[in-house]
């Protein structure tokens, strides 16, 4: 993909809103965890305005959003910064060059697709089966939390699985 | 004409432009071609007609040979009309009596290639021109006496101005307000931008001169209930509303009626941040000098009618009725502060600490609630570091204002400065998107901001929180690229200004269309900054959009000259090339009333159209189902023999009739002409005041000839000069094309194209591809033939 198309496709992705930031820096100085991340949202739409795609995609901010999308709800030119970040994951994924272990998110989005909804426990073993020395340390808490009840062993489907099938198809996962 | 009158002597002017025409056109085959026309008596090519001998030719024909009226065969109408109107009006002849054939710019000069479809075609333009030219009237530019007196509505700045200038230049002015003093926001702010000069002490004298004017009837405390009739008169009625004070009696000392009274509530005029009494005094400048009782707060109680030495106060004072006939209004009706509660990550009207520019500037001012001193509501104790967030409710699509209220960077500067300038030790920031500073002075008052040792940071501010100590603001420092969070005793929101919500009802009365932004839109955003869409009325001033004080005076300034000018000489031309109304047909159904942008069409049992106001687009002809409205120029018999005589002969295919607008379309085929665009021959111009003129009956009279194709030419959406005849041109074609579908005719032969004055190229280009199109369609007609089972005609 070369720069411009780079741009373009985030663009599409996130809405054509982008192309009027102004750089003002209200989207960075509401996120939560701004102080997490190397490059800033601000600074990430202007990387991909720019079309400076390696460093974009490179940049770890973009896998420390948590979608709470005060960005969104704050920016004066109705740009949709969240939506920037998916975008970027989005095409990470498509290019295979995530950076970081994206296991996580691929056992969560598994589950999503195969039950509708998230089984606790399911995704606890499917993680900790993946990344052993991640689960340990949480080990003994999962455990304590098992025997008090607060973890559900049952995981069901939910109605309607066909619907679910349709949106990921639509969303264009084969 | 009627049939006993002589037939009609018409003479024909063809020009060669030395070679501008001459060079393409056999300007020899076409005046012996004009001379076989019905009506011409005299055809003559003249190498300048513009020239004084070709003009006195003119002259000299019309005396000699009795001629009616004139056709000159030249360059664009838009450029030599008034002219020639001149010429033929020196020899006698009515100025209507005159029509033109645009030979130079939309035919010699765009067909260069092709000489002898050019002069096939300039042939069709001048017998297009004969035929209408004998349907020719002659038209009576009417007078009619109009009022001289003005009534301007806001008292703020602008309205001052335009009231003092009417007044000095001897005409009567009416001055509405709605509070009891005038004077508006300007008499509320400290020190003013650029110049810190104090802001009262500039405007007091004034508002005093105003007061003073025997030319000038003031009226505060006033609002305007109802306005009739049209520009030279308009019959407007207002109310004065009772202050339950005798403005003759009150001596103005107000202390001791306000000492008395028992009841305080926050101050409006110090945006809250003071108290004053019920019976009170806007301001100690307040003109007229006379106190007022809110209603509202007063619980009756007596002590300030006992206490006021003079007997002026009146509790069984009444509402006064007013009417006024005015020849012109100016609408200076101003702006209302952005409600800083609206953005509630900032915090206003929770934390006490967090204030707004007016409250600062009431800070700031000697004689506001604080003396000029910059407290922590709070604590009352001075603010040791002050933080102005600018772009609060301005530059936000989040609170629905996009645009920059341009003063807010300029009143920061200026507020940050007297408060450096007053308390050096403080530590003031200005966090700001971009520093708007463009005005005379103004980027020379931004380098003394920053000599003075103001902080600017470059971020805007996400939210701020009140600790234990003070508030913390949070924002990035984009250049640093770092979020950052920091401790201030005061934050000043720098809030935007928002078209005044109290002027709506004036702005319905009057018709006046507002902008996407609110703020009520002027007739042209860039030529007629002052001028409104309905004539005789104008608007200065943050009516029209956020402005700084130096150009609400000027264009309060200019707004009175408007007017001067209109009614000066005491009586008003009306253009006779207006729309009337057939009373004998009218049905009385409505439908002209919602096409008029002019609101000039009123309809008790027949529709009436009100000359003065009637700009002569010609919409609500096309739009009236029984074809009772009619123009005086441009009419329906005028068009349709002008379509009838471009579709007589049919010397190519395909053949296309085309309706410009006059005032982008038009234009632009005229700029595609002096830009030399070539495009193909095959389309005959008629040229219409807007492209919401055309009537159907045109586009099915072309087509029934056998036209192949009829182009239909506006200007761009958003840009007509009627606000939205374009747009009724649209909705007629889109009706249009299901008819002809109906009928069996491709609608793909009836285009309608936008095109501004500066776009030759695109409407050369839009020709261009209608030919292309209509010669895959095939000569018009040939669906119909291809519908019949047969195959055959």
């Amino acid at each position: 993909m070369s720069e411009v198309a780079f741009t373009e496709e985030v663009i599409r992705l996130a809405g054509d809103e982008i192309r009027t930031c102004i750089q003002c820096g209200t989207c960075s100085s509401s996120c939560s965890t701004a102080h997490l991340m190397d490059n800033s949202i601000r600074k990430l739409v202007h990387l991909v305005l720019e079309g400076r795609k390696s460093e974009a995609l490179a940049s770890e901010s973009i896998w420390l959003c948590t979608s709470c999308l005060l960005c969104t709800v704050r920016c004066p030119r109705g740009i949709r910064p969240k939506a920037v970040i998916s975008a970027l994951r989005q095409i990470c994924e498509r290019e295979g060059s995530v950076s970081r272990d994206a296991s996580f998110e691929k056992i969560f989005m598994d589950q999503i697709r195969s039950r509708g909804r998230i089984s606790e426990v399911l995704l606890s073993a499917a993680y900790a089966l993946r990344n052993p020395d991640a689960a340990v340390p949480i080990m003994e808490m999962g455990i304590e939390l098992l025997s008090r009840g607060k973890v559900s062993l049952n995981a069901g489907v939910v109605k309607g699985m066909d619907e679910i099938e349709r949106i990921f198809r639509e969303l264009g996962n084969d | 004409m009627d049939s006993s009158e002589r037939p009609m002597r018409i003479g024909v002017y063809i020009c060669h432009c030395g070679l501008n025409i001459a060079a393409t056109l056999d300007v020899e085959e076409l005046r012996r071609f004009a001379e076989t026309l019905p009506n011409v008596v005299v055809a003559r090519d003249i190498q300048f007609t513009c020239s004084d001998a070709g003009q006195n030719t003119i002259k000299s024909d019309i005396a000699e040979l009795k001629l009616d009226a004139v056709v000159v065969a030249a360059c664009s109408p838009r450029l030599h009309e008034p002219t020639f109107r001149r010429t033929i009006t020196e020899a006698g002849l009515n100025q209507y009596m005159l029509e033109m054939a645009n030979i130079r710019e939309q035919c010699s000069w765009v067909h260069m290639e092709s000489p002898a479809l050019a002069t096939q075609k300039a042939k069709d333009l001048i017998s297009m021109a004969v035929a209408k030219a004998s349907l020719l009237r002659p038209l009576e530019t009417e007078s009619i006496p109009v009022s001289r007196d003005v009534l301007v509505i806001g008292g703020g700045v602008a309205g001052i101005s335009a009231a003092l200038d009417l007044a000095n230049a001897g005409l009567r002015v009416y001055l509405v307000e709605r509070r009891p003093t005038i004077g508006g926001y300007m008499a509320l702010l400290t020190d003013v931008f650029p110049t810190n000069d104090c802001s009262i002490c500039v405007l007091a004298p004034k508002m005093a001169e105003v007061y003073a004017n025997p030319m000038i009837r003031l009226m505060t405390y006033s609002e305007i209930l109802a306005i009739e009739g049209t520009v030279g008169h308009f019959r407007v009625t207002g109310v004065t509303k009772p202050r339950y004070v005798d403005p003759t009696l009150c001596k103005g000392c107000i202390n001791e009626c306000s000492g008395a009274c028992p009841v305080e509530v926050p101050n409006e005029y110090d945006f809250g941040l003071g108290k004053r009494k019920a019976i009170y005094m806007a301001i100690p400048q307040s003109v007229p000098l006379v106190a007022c009782i809110d209603t509202n707060a007063c619980i009756g109680c007596g002590l300030c009618a006992e206490a006021c030495p003079a007997d002026a106060v009146k509790y069984d004072q009444q509402p006064e009725e007013f009417k006024l006939d005015v020849g012109a209004i100016i609408v200076a009706t101003g702006w209302q502060p952005f409600d800083a509660s609206r953005k509630e990550e900032y915090g206003f009207g929770r934390y006490r600490d967090v204030v707004t520019t007016l409250q600062i500037e009431r800070m700031l001012n000697a004689a506001g609630p604080t003396r000029g001193e910059i407290v922590r509501p709070s604590t009352g104790e001075i603010a040791r570091s002050v933080a102005f967030i600018q772009c609060v409710g301005s530059r936000d699509h989040t609170v629905g204002n996009p645009y920059c209220s341009r003063i807010c960077c300029m009143a920061s500067l200026k507020n940050a400065q007297l408060i450096k300038e007053r308390y050096p030790d403080a530590d003031v920031s200005i966090h700001y998107i971009d520093i708007r500073a463009g005005g005379e002075g103004y980027e020379e008052f931004y380098l003394r901001a920053q000599r003075l040792g103001i902080n600017f940071i470059r971020g805007r501010v996400s939210s701020v929180e009140e600790g234990d100590d003070g508030l913390y603001i949070h924002y990035e420092d984009t250049f640093l690229g770092k979020t950052i969070m920091k401790r201030y005793d005061l934050v000043v929101l720098s809030i935007g200004l928002e078209a005044n919500r109290d002027a709506e009802v004036v702005g319905n009365l009057l018709g006046l269309s507002r902008r996407p932004d609110r703020f009520f839109e002027i007739a042209h955003p860039k030529m007629r900054p002052v001028e409104a869409h309905i004539d005789g009325v104008f608007i200065a001033g943050c009516a029209s959009g956020p402005k700084e004080i130096q150009v609400s005076i000027a264009q309060g300034s200019a707004a009175a000259s408007k007017a001067m000018q209109l009614l000066f000489k005491g009586e008003i031309e009306l253009d006779p090339t207006v729309a009337f109304v057939d009373r004998e047909k009218c049905i009385g159904c409505k439908l002209c009333v919602d096409t008029c942008p002019s609101r000039a069409i009123s309809v008790k049992d027949t529709a009436f159209v009100d000359e003065a106001r009637c700009k002569g687009c010609g919409t609500c002809a096309a739009a009236c189902p029984v074809d009772a409205i009619e123009m005086r120029l441009f009419s329906d018999e005028q068009i349709l023999a002008q379509i009838r005589a471009a579709t007589a002969v049919k010397g190519e295919y395909p053949f296309i009739v085309g309706f410009l607008c006059n005032w982008c379309s038009y234009a632009g085929a005229d700029l595609a002409g002096t830009s030399r665009i070539q495009y193909p021959t095959n389309i005959r111009i008629i040229r219409v005041m807007c492209a919401g003129r055309v009537d159907p009956s045109f586009v099915l009279e072309a087509l029934r000839r056998g036209a192949d194709g009829v182009l239909i030419a506006g200007c761009r959406i958003g840009e007509c000069h009627y606000v939205k005849g374009n747009l009724h041109a649209l909705q007629r074609v889109e009706v249009l094309r299901g008819l002809l579908r109906e009928i069996g005719i491709d609608p793909r032969r009836l285009k309608i194209a936008w095109c501004a004055a500066s776009e030759g190229d695109v409407l050369a280009r839009k020709i261009e591809e209608f030919v292309e199109e209509l010669r895959d369609l095939g000569p018009v007609g040939t669906e119909l033939a291809a519908a019949l089972p047969s195959g055959k005609v």
